[in-house]
């Protein structure tokens, strides 16, 4: 067997594809000035650095555990790229110790999860906290700065540098998007997420699946927290607040089922993209401020209430 | 089970007993040591933001040559019952002045007054309170002086016409709220030809300043101005404007001259409006100590603070200065 | 009622109270006028609001869900609570009923989509922590602040009762009392353990799982608006960020309490004893003169610390064979 049993249809992601396309159009009607390059760009540029933090999401997810933990990772990562940044360290160390830092922090979370067997949410919310605060205590909201020249868009200049940040993170996800179908190691994820009892009787071993979720998130995490800290000339120790909300948001209403076992990472690109053309999409239809967090909340609700309401319908649906 | 309960609750009580014993009284004790050296309790309106980080330092130097314990504490989340927390916490420990910088005025005010009938004096640093809940204020420049000063500036870089836009930290801000509404006025008053095209929260992150400017840049392309009015989003809407390459738009903003230097040197950032943070923090410490000591009195008109020298005091307000506008001219000068 | 594992619930207990006697312990030496009958009441006087979430937040869990929109709906309930009294003109008692009645109909919102539509609780009230959220700020349009509440409603968060007792603690207890009655000594009660237990197995023994399920969130949301009332009557404002944060503090006293995530272990006590293991550690590290960061890390780590040590010492006496347990990392059909 190449690839997991198909769903029947994709009626829960192409649905969001749908929507998806149809808000772009709507807004490529009402307000066409978003598809401007100059405004295109930086938007995708932005949107990079979540495709990858939800990806990592998305399997964690999907083995029935959450992290809401990666802000806080997030930020602790583009401080230290930062700081290796301005002690002048070169790219390869300074990507290096993104990458350690989240895959560290990862595993902490890994360790904690599988190892004591506490609940995700719990463990998550405690090194959510611990790290937020541990973060503040030391910087005290004070920006990382003067980094050198070579750090902004890898050395690369604006425009190239923009390719490469979109391309490296849509690159990745196509890749765990072909992963995540063909290879057996994630379809061990999906067993473990289903019914890990039994995934255990069937020889898989939960416990370091479970471990590998976590610490693969971070890793994500560290890469994510390179690819958005290079779009600046210097690192806010405030970034990634709010990521988690976005991400499992973005996982959640690309049609991925929070009680684990199922989902496809495309319904997760449409997610992410629903979600983050919100903010700016408020901007270019003149509408007010304050309606995002409202308009957000709805479009997570709506999105699961319809599954909600699709899968009471249908017969024989155990979940 | 019982037992262990029980036990707490003793433990408890003789703890209260042992305390109470030794501190009746309700004003507030010796502040440290026995030396009699005494402590002033000092907040920021949150600790997560550079610009209090500077007035900060100005306030350790000011405590070190007044010979007092500082205590810095502040809020780190948003919530509005946080900064309250925080005084009743100092309220109960005892401590000999106290000087906040308010975020929010109706809630606090309360809180202060409590401090007050405690016989704890109080300055306010920063932003206000109720006038009856505090001795003093130390403004380092009025709403309507930053708002003034700023749509000055933006009147300076448009013309006698056009549009400008305006990123806020956040719209419940109530400092930022004031200046608004100042900066309001003044463009009714004296430039009706200039109108404000839109007004983006940015909840105090830099990226999120930068892609709000960005999609405002695009969104709204008669904008020549973008006017950030928290400290995060002066460089997070210069980087925007210097990544869009659009050479006909400009920055101004309230920030710290170490954020902006580089935008500043470009010509993105014509003008920078703060004051010396530093300063701000120093003369409030003294104010305080001085409320405490009794040496700073209602209907006083002049103020010696340490190394700032004499000071106006007008009405309950002691006077830091003016905004200051950094430019390319003299922002190398500054370090915070 | 004993259930299966009530062994477990004695042995949780034991090391919190644990915990919390070292804090009290600790604390009395280190802070200043920590072991005062005046800061205890402040302690109290501070954890009502989120208390009264954690409190209601306890059925919900015991059900094997939770209410991330908790802090949200308290933002909302105290915007309806200032905008019914300002700009509608009630009087504060009839806008603090409708404030309460539009909790429970936000509970009502969550208890619908989760127990009708059978859908996650985790994702629904992360969707509703948005929605609510954002209601409140459009209600305000952001900027909104009602203040100016009369006296006679600041009492009851302000006040005092016999000199000493702030005026909402009565109220705390009050709600502890009825909501521990509710959860350990009715038949909805047990059912809603049963339901966290095994959500099928509840089912078919005839219980309403459906409607039990509505109510809890009902409660839930019940809670947020009474929490709000007393959160402005304390403060003396309604801001549309009012509460943020409060859900996490109160699942985390949950937790901390022994109930479990998954459903169907927990108690009242429990919760209280986490509350009380949580508001010392806050106040006592302030009263230190220790920075509210701490606050934080300390809280992670204490929170890390209670599960490590409570799942270790459930390894430990598991090498004795006992009746199959659910294991955690696997979680049984229907629950988040």
């Amino acid at each position: 067997m190449k690839s997991l049993p198909p769903n029947p249809w994709p009626w829960r992601e192409g649905s969001v594809v749908v929507i998806l396309l149809l808000s772009l159009g709507w807004l490529g009607l009402a307000a066409p000035s978003f598809f401007k390059p100059a405004a295109l760009w930086p938007w995708l540029t932005s949107v990079a650095p979540v495709l990858l933090i939800a990806t990592g999401m998305f399997f964690v997810i999907v083995g029935r555990q959450i992290d809401i933990s990666v802000g806080s990772q997030f930020a602790w990562c583009s401080v230290l790229a930062g700081e290796a940044a301005s002690a002048g360290w070169p790219w390869p160390g300074i990507l290096a110790s993104a990458l350690l830092a989240g895959l560290a922090l990862g595993a902490l979370n890994g360790l904690l999860v599988a190892g004591f067997k506490l609940p995700s949410i719990v463990v998550t919310l405690a090194t959510m906290v611990t790290l937020r605060e541990s973060l503040r205590a030391w910087r005290e909201g004070e920006f990382v700065r003067d980094l050198p020249d070579s750090f902004q868009w890898f050395g690369l200049g604006q425009s190239l540098g923009q390719c490469w940040v979109i391309a490296a993170a849509l690159l990745l996800w196509m890749i765990l998007w072909i992963a995540s179908v063909r290879l057996s190691v994630f379809r061990w994820v999906y067993a473990v997420g289903s019914n890990a009892e039994a995934a255990r009787l069937a020889g898989l071993r939960p416990a370091r699946i479970t471990f590998g979720l976590f610490a693969f998130m971070g890793l994500l995490t560290g890469l994510a927290a390179t690819l958005n800290a290079v779009r600046f000339t210097d690192v806010d120790p405030k970034t990634g607040a709010g990521l988690e909300l976005q991400a499992i948001a973005a996982v959640v209403v690309g049609g991925v089922s929070i009680s684990g076992g199922r989902g496809r990472l495309w319904g997760v690109l449409a997610g992410v993209l629903l979600l983050a053309c919100l903010p700016s999409a408020l901007v270019f239809l003149k509408w007010p401020p304050h309606w995002e967090k409202a308009i957000q909340g709805l479009i997570i609700l709506t999105a699961v209430a319809a599954e909600g309401v699709h899968r009471a319908r249908s017969r024989g649906r155990e979940d | 089970m019982r037992m262990l309960c029980a036990g707490v609750f003793l433990l408890w009580i003789c703890g209260c007993s042992r305390e109470s014993a030794t501190s009746k009284k309700t004003a507030p004790s010796d502040g440290g040591s026995a030396s009699g050296s005494m402590t002033l309790a000092m907040m920021p309106k949150s600790k997560g933001n550079a610009y209090f980080i500077s007035c900060r330092k100005g306030a350790e130097e000011a405590a070190q040559e007044l010979g007092v314990k500082l205590l810095w504490d502040g809020p780190t989340e948003p919530d509005p019952a946080k900064q309250n927390e925080v005084v009743e916490t100092w309220i109960t420990r005892g401590v000999d002045a106290l000087a906040v910088a308010v975020e929010n005025r109706g809630g606090l005010s309360t809180a202060l007054r409590k401090a007050k009938a405690r016989g704890i004096p109080i300055v306010t640093w920063d932003s206000d309170a109720d006038p009856d809940s505090r001795l003093f204020l130390v403004n380092q420049a009025t709403p309507q002086g930053i708002g003034q000063t700023l749509m000055d500036e933006a009147a300076r870089i448009l013309g006698s016409q056009g549009e400008f836009a305006i990123i806020t930290a956040s719209l419940t801000a109530a400092n930022m709220n004031e200046w608004r509404r100042e900066i309001e006025a003044h463009r009714q008053a004296r430039y009706p030809g200039i109108k404000m095209a839109a007004l983006r929260p940015c909840d105090d992150l830099k990226d999120k300043a930068f892609a709000e400017a960005t999609a405002i840049l695009n969104a709204h392309p008669q904008v020549k101005l973008l006017m950030a009015i928290c400290s995060p989003a002066v460089p997070g809407a210069s980087e925007a404007v210097k990544q869009s390459g659009r050479q006909d738009v400009k920055v101004v903003g309230l920030g710290l001259p170490n954020d902006n230097k580089r935008y500043v040197k470009e010509g993105i950032t014509p003008a920078v409006i703060l004051w010396n943070t530093a300063d701000l923090g120093y003369l409030s410490v003294y104010a305080a100590i001085a409320a405490a000591k009794g040496s700073l009195k209602a209907g006083a008109t002049r103020f010696q603070a340490g190394r700032l020298g004499e000071l106006e005091v007008r009405g309950d307000q002691i006077l830091l200065g003016k905004p200051f506008v950094f430019t390319r001219e003299n922002i190398d000068q500054f370090d915070f | 009622m004993r259930t299966p594992l009530s062994g477990e619930t004695g042995r949780h207990e034991l090391v919190l109270m644990a915990f919390l006697a070292a804090e009290l312990l600790l604390f009395s030496f280190t802070g200043r006028r920590f072991a005062t009958a005046e800061n205890g009441f402040e302690i109290l006087r501070v954890s009502v609001e989120f208390g009264l979430l954690a409190l209601v937040m306890t059925p919900v869990i015991l059900t094997g869900g939770i209410d991330l929109s908790a802090g949200s709906l308290l933002g909302l309930c105290a915007i309806v609570l200032g905008k019914l009294w300002r700009d509608a003109g009630l009087d504060p008692g009839w806008a603090s009923a409708l404030a309460l009645a539009a909790g429970a109909a936000g509970g009502l919102l969550n208890g619908v989509l989760i127990a009708r539509l059978k859908l996650p609780p985790l994702i629904v009230t992360l969707g509703s922590f948005s929605l609510f959220r954002g209601l409140a700020e459009a209600i305000t349009q952001g900027v909104d602040n009602f203040t100016g509440f009369p006296d006679s409603f600041l009492l009851l968060g302000q006040g005092y009762i016999l000199g000493a007792i702030p005026a909402q603690v009565p109220i705390f207890l009050a709600v502890a009392a009825g909501l521990w009655l509710l959860v350990h000594r009715t038949p909805f009660g047990r059912s809603l353990r049963a339901l966290g237990y095994s959500p099928e197995g509840a089912r078919f023994a005839g219980l309403p799982v459906g409607r039990n399920l509505i109510l809890v969130y009902v409660l839930s949301g019940a809670g947020a608006g009474l929490a709000a009332i007393i959160y402005v009557a304390h403060l003396g404002q309604a801001k549309a960020d009012a509460g943020t944060g409060y859900e996490l503090l109160a699942i985390t006293a949950v937790v901390l309490g022994g109930a479990s995530i998954f459903g169907g272990k927990g108690s009242v006590h429990g919760t209280l004893l986490g509350l009380a293991a949580l508001a010392v550690l806050k106040n006592g590290i302030a009263l230190s003169d220790r920075p509210s960061e701490w606050v934080g890390m300390a809280t992670g780590a204490l929170l890390l610390a209670v599960l490590s040590g409570e799942a270790m010492l459930k390894k430990m006496s598991a090498r004795v064979p006992r009746s199959p347990t659910r294991d955690s990392t696997s979680m049984p059909s229907g629950s988040p």
